[in-house]
């Protein structure tokens, strides 16, 4: 069997020096979230006037969100995305700085999860590069289970957890998806303790042969069906999570979908595929209501293809 | 048959291996990466295989990184767990 290529076509490196973040810490310090919104307005409208690579990093999903969008309506739609990556950043530092309670994260369905986690297969939360997976899940603290968080954190990435912040315990276990086996072993251990375990379903790691071509806004994509094979063998329900900024203090947290995978599926990625295509029309669902929270900045519908 | 043998023929069709047999995987090759090929979502249903047909459990990373290396590591695994 032939390796297929690697994946990964984007990065989590922020387009900020320290220094720069820096002065919002200082922001943040002296003047509370105001005066950083206010000062992050000019910053990101000096980004996306004189930094074209900016522009373009926005244009992937944008062209493909609004397609009938002229030059001077996607600058303004450029600017509005990357304003409200920016007021996320500054909330999450918010909360780090000044303390958790500064900001309200809001969930509704918390009986839903409740009656999922007593089945005892643990639950894996699908959630996207959408508005503040770090704050949402502080919405979260009434499952009483420990959380896993499936992330990979690149050499030079500046942006601080808020929890960094303070130097505080990281309130979750990190699982490195580019360490052994791809940290699945971890993820069916925490599973079978009855843990939540997070995954982001929007952008492929490792393997190519992992990954399915699904249309999302118009266009194919590709996504990856490694939290479905998990469900599949682990017997954990998915529950599809996407938290959103709603106002200037606070966040929701939006379970879309519970999607349960049947065991025995087999090792192609094909049987996947109606359970992907779940999580896809969600998230595809979610860019209509809030179309500036979706942060993949990076062209996923030119992934090559292997299916 | 002995244990080796069992191993690669349970692999083969409960992994659903469709372009190698299972007098093709070798003793001490590599189950991930270069060798038999396998893959992290393999991993996921190999722990499950494992302890479906041996009623062997492979609780963690670190025994998961000792019984995963080939054949031969899986087969002395799953008799040192069965033994003791």
């Amino acid at each position: 069997m032939t390796e297929k290529p690697q994946a990964r076509q984007w990065t989590s490196r922020s387009i900020g020096s320290t220094f720069q973040h820096n002065i919002f810490y200082v922001l943040i310090r002296t003047g509370g979230w105001r005066l950083a919104y206010f000062i992050l307005h000019f910053v990101v409208l000096y980004y996306i006037l004189f930094r074209p690579a900016v522009r373009k990093r926005c244009s992937y999903y944008l062209s493909r969100r609004f397609p009938a969008e002229k030059s001077f309506r996607r600058l303004v739609s450029s600017y509005r995305l990357s304003l409200e990556l920016g007021k996320i950043l500054i909330d999450r530092a918010v909360v780090g700085i000044l303390g958790v309670d500064r900001i309200k994260a809001l969930f509704n369905d918390r009986e839903i999860l409740l009656d999922l986690i007593s089945e005892g297969k643990g639950v894996i939360f699908l959630m996207a590069h959408v508005g503040s997976w770090q704050v949402a899940l502080s919405a979260l603290h009434f499952l009483k289970i420990p959380v896993n968080m499936v992330i990979h954190r690149e050499e030079g990435d500046i942006d601080r957890h808020y929890f960094e912040h303070q130097s505080m315990e990281w309130p979750y276990r990190v699982i490195d998806p580019e360490g052994f086996l791809g940290g699945t072993l971890e993820m069916m251990e925490a599973l079978k303790k009855g843990e939540a375990l997070c995954i982001m379903g929007d952008r492929i790691f490792g393997n190519l042969k992992n990954a399915l071509g699904v249309r999302f806004l118009g266009e194919n994509a590709l996504f990856p069906f490694s939290a479905m094979k998990i469900a599949s063998t682990s017997g954990a329900p998915v529950v599809v999570l996407f938290p959103y900024k709603a106002g200037a203090t606070g966040y929701g947290l939006k379970l879309a979908k519970v999607i349960r995978v049947p065991a025995g599926q087999g090792r192609s990625g094909e049987q996947f595929l109606p359970y992907l295509e779940e999580y896809v029309r969600a998230l595809e669902k979610f860019t209509m209501e809030y179309p500036f929270q979706f942060f993949n900045f990076y062209d996923m519908w030119k992934t090559p293809y292997v299916n | 048959m002995n244990l080796n043998e069992e191993l690669k023929k349970i692999i083969v069709k409960d992994l659903f291996l469709e372009d190698i047999t299972w007098d093709q995987i070798e003793d001490d090759a590599p189950l991930f990466g270069e060798g038999l090929g396998l893959d992290s979502l393999d991993a996921v249903e190999l722990v499950v295989i494992i302890q479906k047909h041996f009623n062997v459990e492979i609780k963690d990373m670190d025994e998961g990184r000792v019984a995963f290396q080939s054949i031969n590591s899986l087969a002395s695994f799953i008799r040192e767990r069965q033994t003791s």
